[in-house]
């Protein structure tokens, strides 16, 4: 069993805790442990705050990280915005001497160092990577396949992008995730430019929702006019975005597309055999039951 | 030994030396702190559109990233600080993952939004994530429907974040104090409120 610091963040535990329930118990089938860790804050959020003051945004950041490293752990997480300000911070600050010993000028005042011990995963990449977890390995802890599910994925931004400082490949096309989508033996679909953002970045769905809805309704358009059954993601705050998102787009635009919106760790917790009432889903906004009537 | 070139007049000396081109309205230094602080050489940006093509919010409204990189460059600091578009990137990237002179103009639109908050400009809604933040280590808290379904998971009321553990708040404050944070939040709200 593989043991990582579970950094929660905010939109997870405290709008979807199915999102936080189900990454617990799927990657334990999965032989990875995740532990709490206490103390965490927002990572903050990479829009609202490295907007107003990057030195704040890598602080805070940085404090999450020293809680790990305390604990002499990597850190493992199930939101891409988190993985923005917590992995792309622990990048910054190994590789950057002046920022990091200004950074720690900062953390002295909470009696903390910045050290440059750990390393931070997306729970996504650690069960695609074959030396950790791998595509197999998911297919095998499947006991209730997705069968004749058509799901359409969304990657979201900051986990794949600015590429050429991740280290996931392509970021116009990729189909890794496909990959996990289809162990769970559901047909993952392709749609019109796949690889857009959800709207919600950059403080933008508080700033100008209508604009950030906007966004995600011609996400909407593309993804309907290939027929999904549901949409998956790894990113709980774009899950609240399409899944609030739908019925504020009802309001404001008068159109409805009722497409149950699941964290991928809630469609692997379905396909292990959890149930809908152990994933929280009807916290969702937008009715999963046409879903789950296909696969229960 | 090489001779120095020059015109041999000191006014024209001094005109071709601006390099870049500053007009009266035009202030140098912001694209220095431009550049300092995305951490991106702003000035090589020769005006393709890429960015513009790659960008979600440009079809929607009339914010166009190439135009926020042209007064990067050109220093036009009122210019680009006081456009509302500022604030309708999304940071999605797409951007920095196709320019051709490997910029990253999103990160000019984050030292630009650093920039402005400098000076007070910014959407309130960026005040009140700081003020959670700074009272519950959330920028989304707990509330109570939530509590209840966290429960009947199996899951304690409240996650082992700041939430379960308030002990660790005056550290993020401290934190955030360093920088007057808080305070400045806390000063431009209670103006708008008066």
């Amino acid at each position: 069993m593989r043991q990582y610091a579970f950094f929660l963040g905010c939109i997870a535990p405290n709008r979807y805790p199915g999102c936080e329930a189900a990454a617990i118990k799927t990657s334990e089938k999965l032989g990875i442990e995740l532990l709490p860790l206490k103390g965490a804050s927002c990572c903050p959020a990479p829009g609202a705050f490295g907007s107003i003051d990057l030195n704040v945004w890598y602080a805070l950041a940085a404090r999450n990280i020293v809680l790990a490293e305390e604990m002499n752990m990597d850190i493992t997480l199930i939101c891409n915005g988190c993985y923005k300000s917590i992995w792309e911070v622990n990048h910054i600050l190994k590789n950057n001497d002046e920022l990091r010993d200004g950074v720690n000028e900062v953390l002295a005042e909470a009696d903390m160092e910045f050290k440059g011990s750990i390393d931070v995963w997306h729970l996504i990449e650690l069960y695609y990577d074959e030396k950790i977890c791998g595509v197999e390995k998911v297919r095998a802890s499947v006991t209730h396949p997705l069968s004749g599910t058509r799901i359409a994925p969304h990657y979201g931004c900051h986990l794949l992008k600015p590429a050429k400082e991740r280290h996931f490949g392509d970021s116009e096309n990729p189909m890794w995730f496909e990959e996990l989508i289809d162990a769970l033996g559901a047909e993952s679909v392709q749609y019109r430019n796949k690889m857009q953002c959800c709207g919600a970045g950059g403080g933008v769905r508080g700033f100008d929702l209508t604009h950030a809805l906007d966004i995600t309704n011609e996400k909407m358009i593309n993804i309907q006019e290939v027929g999904a059954d549901a949409l998956t993601e790894f990113c709980p705050f774009c899950q609240l975005q399409y899944d609030r998102g739908q019925v504020e787009i009802q309001e404001k635009f008068g159109q409805a597309y009722n497409l149950p919106v699941l964290h991928y760790n809630e469609l692997l917790g379905l396909a292990q055999g959890m149930t809908p009432q152990e994933l929280a889903l009807d916290l969702h906004a937008v009715d999963c039951t046409p879903f789950l009537e296909k696969i229960l | 030994m090489a001779k120095v070139k020059d015109y041999g007049n000191a006014e024209l000396e001094e005109k071709l030396s601006d390099t870049s081109y500053y007009t009266d309205d035009s202030n140098p230094q912001f694209l220095e702190d431009v550049k300092k602080i995305s951490r991106t050489a702003a000035n090589m940006c020769f005006q393709c559109g890429t960015c513009t093509g790659s960008c979600p919010s440009a079809p929607r409204s009339s914010y166009r990233i190439r135009l926020f990189m042209r007064r990067a460059v050109l220093g036009l600091e009122k210019e680009a600080l006081n456009d509302p578009d500022l604030w309708l990137c999304t940071t999605c990237y797409s951007c920095t993952d196709r320019c051709p002179r490997d910029l990253a103009p999103t990160d000019v639109i984050m030292a630009m939004r650093n920039l402005a908050f400098k000076q007070d400009i910014v959407p309130r809604n960026f005040l009140k994530t700081v003020q959670l933040i700074y009272k519950t280590g959330h920028g989304v808290p707990n509330n109570d429907v939530n509590r209840a379904a966290r429960v009947k998971l199996g899951l304690p009321a409240d996650p082992p974040t700041t939430h379960s553990y308030p002990e660790f708040i005056p550290g993020i404050q401290k934190i955030m104090d360093f920088y007057k944070m808080k305070d400045t939040a806390d000063r431009i709200l209670a103006e708008e409120s008066k």
